[in-house]
């Protein structure tokens, strides 16, 4: 029954999902309006269900004597901005909005602009034409970097032409491929997960 | 330069200071953000979604139908006690099939059969002549797909078709790849002009 | 004492190339590329008081990359007098889209309820993009301030996406996706995106379909939207860094090949 029901559930919103999508009938787009916003809800709950794992397992950290400064600073940051936005709300010159831009955006890109560093140390020691594909994918590569660094007066438009060839034909067919490949791939995974074949979502079997 | 500014610089360098080794004034940044973002997420999340689309809709009566998802989305936290941990699996199942069933039509429209029909209508031009680059495209997909298709052992023409399929994954990694730089580096100027521009009035 | 290996003196060049090209504050002209135009002249031939959805479908850690393309859209929708509704589809859009239409909208004088309003953020991105096709009102009951939908006068108009004349995902990751084959396919809205360089041949596909209007992309794309709006901005002052950076990885690029074809093919670098 632990198994059952959820797959049970998980069958009969998957069909009637599929359903209302189709139809344009009032009482189809009444029902469908209160299934999107139970959606929207439930998934609103799972988002603070990852600030609850979050806050455990730093608790258990913190009890068990591992990486306690950092734990603490992770907390203290984490029961911050709730605090902030409690006290003085979410508007433009909140303290919130002040933690927003002053603290986390300027670290989260940094910590983006790092992969430009390692990009330059990835291009010098493993960026190799070791074989005819790899050399395909190093031309490819160059080609763009060359025709996007291009400046007015010094650009070559031949260049330009040829990497938007490349990108907008064979580059693009390669991804059109993956696209349909996915594209199959999630249709099957759907189609499964409806006929209850598909079961890895519940987990194990307790 | 403002406190905000002064914050924001220090906290960059603490990031930056990682391209040197990983070292605890990185980790204490690193940890700092985590932290300000699970909280950040919190805050939004209460705020734009469970307020509005729940509790104040509740608390203004008649919108009693939103019991059943509140009490959907209270059944999440039961996955943090083992006993009740199983009771998840409803919210959860609710959340899985209804992205199943809604992706079944858009997969199978939007993505796959406009995508092949687009791979097969500008093949041919105005006049009637064979369009080179639009012949590109079907040969790259053909021959990609059958890269991707494992359920035969390659050989003959499905071998040949798998190879050159290589090629056109190579020149769309390639671009990829210079995409990637691109973007890369775009960021760490963003960064750049922060660090010369706001702090040190170096650039304007 | 410090020592540094051949991966720190990598950093170090780059680092150099970045800020000798921005201390230089020369401002080159860039070619305008016909996927940037075909955004600007979108925006540029809707009629004035059009409304338009921009969606910050992205995290803070693009910022630095999404905010001048962000700007040079906005900025040119505010100035043909477009009227614009933002949103959220990634939690730390949210702030990063209220901040940038706030600040856009003083630059115009645009008067927040009238010309613009800023709804926030929702959860579930498909159930969003599905429930605004039957009822924005009713995905968004509130606007970001908590301010009922019906005290919103730009919003008194709108019910769907059928008032809508085009879609713009700010975007860093896969969202224009979710818009294209739910809201794009469902309803008929038309889907236009800037994003992030690193996403562009991601979507390239759905531009040759024409399921994707039009993308712009990167530092790049900003400083191409900047020229054509003959405006200043973040990407115009960071193009000469970001060719510089470019030529430095190739000159990295053709260093490695020759140093590993000089070793008789031995070097097995790692990152």
């Amino acid at each position: 029954m632990n198994r059952r029901l959820p797959q049970l559930i998980c069958g009969l919103c998957g069909v009637l999902m599929f359903l209302l999508f189709f139809s344009n009938h009032p009482l189809a787009k009444a029902v469908n309006q209160t299934a999107l916003d139970y959606w929207q809800i439930i998934a609103a709950f799972a988002l603070l269900v990852g600030v609850v794992g979050f806050a455990r397992i730093h608790l258990k950290g913190i009890r068990q004597g591992s990486d306690i400064p950092f734990r603490v600073v992770g907390l203290t940051g984490m029961a911050a901005m709730p605090a902030v936005a409690i006290i003085w709300g979410i508007g433009g010159d909140s303290p919130f909005m002040w933690l927003f831009e002053n603290v986390q955006a300027p670290m989260q890109s940094t910590v983006f602009a790092l992969l430009a560093f390692f990009v330059a140390s990835a291009s010098f020691r493993g960026f190799r034409a070791r074989s005819f594909q790899a050399s395909v994918l190093l031309g490819a590569a160059l080609l763009v970097l060359l025709s996007r660094s291009s400046l007015e007066g010094f650009s070559s438009s031949i260049l330009s032409d040829l990497a938007d060839w490349l990108r907008n034909n064979p580059s693009m067919a390669a991804r059109r491929a993956i696209l349909i490949g996915i594209g199959l791939g999630s249709l099957t995974t759907s189609l499964r997960v409806l006929l209850g074949i598909e079961r890895t979502w519940l987990g194990g079997s307790r | 330069m403002t406190t905000g500014t002064l914050v924001a610089a220090v906290l960059t360098v603490a990031v930056l200071t990682f391209l040197y080794r990983d070292n605890p004034i990185y980790k204490m940044a690193e940890y700092l953000l985590v932290g300000v973002s699970v909280g950040y997420v919190l805050v939004i999340t209460w705020t734009n979604s469970v307020m509005d689309l729940l509790l104040e809709p509740l608390s203004d009566g008649g919108h009693f139908y939103l019991l059943a998802p509140f009490a959907l989305g209270l059944l999440m936290f039961a996955r943090f006690h083992p006993r009740t941990s199983h009771l998840s699996r409803i919210p959860l199942a609710v959340l899985i099939g209804s992205g199943a069933g809604v992706a079944i039509p858009a997969m199978l429209g939007p993505r796959v059969m406009k995508q092949v029909s687009e791979s097969v209508a500008p093949l041919f031009a105005a006049g009637g002549s064979v369009d080179i680059s639009g012949l590109v495209v079907l040969v790259g997909l053909v021959c990609t797909l059958a890269y991707f298709y494992f359920s035969r052992v390659r050989g003959g023409v499905l071998g040949v078709a798998a190879k050159s399929g290589t090629f056109f994954l190579m020149i769309f990694f390639g671009a990829t790849f210079g995409y990637t730089v691109m973007s890369r580096m775009s960021t760490l100027i963003g960064r750049m002009e922060f660090l010369l521009g706001d702090v040190l009035h170096l650039v304007r | 004492m410090i020592s540094l290996s051949t991966r720190h003196w990598s950093f170090l060049g780059l680092f150099v190339v970045v800020v000798v090209a921005m201390l230089s504050g020369f401002r080159p002209d860039i070619p305008v590329t016909s996927e940037t135009r075909k955004l600007f002249d979108y925006i540029d031939s809707l009629p004035s008081g059009s409304v338009l959805v921009v969606s910050f479908d992205h995290e803070a850690s693009a910022l630095p990359e999404i905010r001048p393309l962000a700007q040079a859209v906005v900025r040119h929708a505010f100035r043909k007098g477009h009227r614009l509704i933002g949103l959220a589809l990634m939690a730390e859009g949210t702030v990063i889209g209220y901040r940038l239409m706030e600040q856009t909208a003083r630059e115009f004088d645009r008067t927040y309820g009238r010309d613009y309003v800023y709804l926030g953020f929702k959860p579930q991105n498909i159930a969003t993009m599905l429930s605004m096709g039957e009822s924005f009102s009713q995905t968004f009951p509130q606007d970001y301030f908590g301010a009922p939908y019906d005290q919103l006068d730009l919003m008194k108009g709108v019910n769907d996406y059928r008032q809508v004349a085009a879609v713009i995902s700010i975007t860093d990751g896969n969202m224009p996706t979710y818009w294209i084959e739910y809201a794009g396919a469902r309803f008929g809205v038309r889907i236009c995106s800037a994003m992030t360089a690193v996403m562009m041949t991601q979507f390239d596909p759905y531009v040759s379909s024409g399921q994707l209007y039009s993308l712009i992309g990167g530092l790049r794309g900003a400083a191409e939207y900047e020229r054509l709006l003959a405006v200043g901005g973040g990407g115009a002052r960071g193009m000469l860094a970001q060719s510089a950076s470019h030529i430095y990885i190739i000159v990295l690029v053709i260093i490695g090949n020759v140093l590993y074809f000089r070793t008789g093919r031995k070097g097995r670098g790692t990152v």
